[in-house]
């Protein structure tokens, strides 16, 4: 395996891994415990794969790649048996979604690479280092466009930013039910 | 320094940063030093004064790092790819806020996960048989 395509795996990793991890503070409890866990284990995964010249055991990486992917569909097919889909839909569709293709990203890469034979115990072909600075920049650039929008959509990301470009005294606060903020000045001529 | 990626990646990186840095007093005529809103490079990446010196000063770090030798440019490819990522998701919180005093804005935070990625990545990963070699 290239070191490149290695460091693309790396960098989808901790993309999908903070994904989940901005998800944790929005999701009912028990999702909310599997999505940090998954989060972790994913980015710390990343930051591991970048240090280290091989892929140690790719058939169980192959498997933790699809592992959310198959945890979401389970949970939105139980949410939608159990007739109870606010359990599922707390977790929206963007982030987890743009997730889900940095996951099969992964998945594939790792698929035909055991599929071809790869010698995964031998330690990865680093190419020029031009070549290799190229190719991450690119990898980077792909994997920060698909991530950054996918936490911007999440709870955490949502309640970072205020709603659209209004300063908050003109905008009444959700729940309240006072509107002296829209009363005009006085005018005179009436 | 070609055969190195961290000392070739802090030379190029710090270059560009010093140009971008440069490159943003054009458009941030009339902008305040830490207005949250500013001028568009590119017509993409929001910049205020303070966000041109930051480029400038990071770019010139990365740049010397890079000139110097191995071990200075892995540390400080390191450090300021874990500093690019904490603004990363800082950034995402500064977003239209009062306390955005970067003027920081959507394309500026893909910009800076993508740069700390791969100045992580390299950082930690290349340059390993290198230790003490200039």
């Amino acid at each position: 395996m290239s070191t490149v395509t290695r460091t693309w795996l790396a960098f989808a990793a901790l993309g999908t891994g903070m994904i989940h991890l901005a998800l944790v503070i929005s999701s009912p409890l028990p999702i909310a415990a599997v999505l940090l866990l998954l989060g972790v284990v994913e980015f710390g995964w990343g930051v591991m794969t970048f240090m280290r010249e091989r892929i140690a055991y790719p058939r169980w990486v192959l498997f933790g790649a699809l592992l959310p992917i198959l945890l979401w569909g389970l949970l939105t097919a139980a949410a939608t048996a159990l007739q109870a889909p606010t359990v599922a839909s707390s977790l929206g569709l963007t982030a987890l979604g743009l997730a889900t293709l940095l996951e099969l990203f992964v998945a594939v890469v790792l698929a035909v690479q055991l599929r071809r034979g790869v010698d995964f115990s031998a330690p990865s072909r680093m190419p020029s280092a031009g070549r290799y600075l190229t190719g991450l920049l690119i990898g980077g650039i792909a994997v920060a466009a698909l991530t950054t929008p996918a936490l911007a959509a999440t709870e955490a990301g949502v309640y970072a930013q205020p709603h659209g470009e209004h300063s908050d005294s003109f905008v009444p606060r959700v729940g309240t039910t006072d509107t002296s903020v829209l009363d005009l000045p006085e005018h005179p001529g009436h | 320094m070609s055969s190195s990626p961290n000392r070739l990646l802090g030379v190029v990186f710090g270059a560009v940063y010093v140009l971008v840095g440069l490159l943003g007093f054009t458009v941030t005529a009339g902008v305040g030093f830490i207005d949250t809103s500013g001028g568009l490079l590119l017509g993409l990446f929001e910049v205020n004064i303070l966000h041109n010196v930051a480029h400038l000063l990071i770019g010139a770090a990365l740049l010397i790092a890079g000139l110097s030798s191995v071990p200075a440019a892995r540390s400080l490819n390191t450090t300021v790819g874990a500093v690019y990522l904490v603004l990363g998701i800082v950034g995402l919180f500064l977003v239209g806020s009062t306390f955005n005093i970067l003027a920081i804005n959507a394309a500026d935070n893909v910009l800076h996960f993508a740069s700390a990625a791969v100045l992580l990545a390299v950082g930690l990963g290349a340059d390993k048989s290198a230790r003490a070699r200039a």
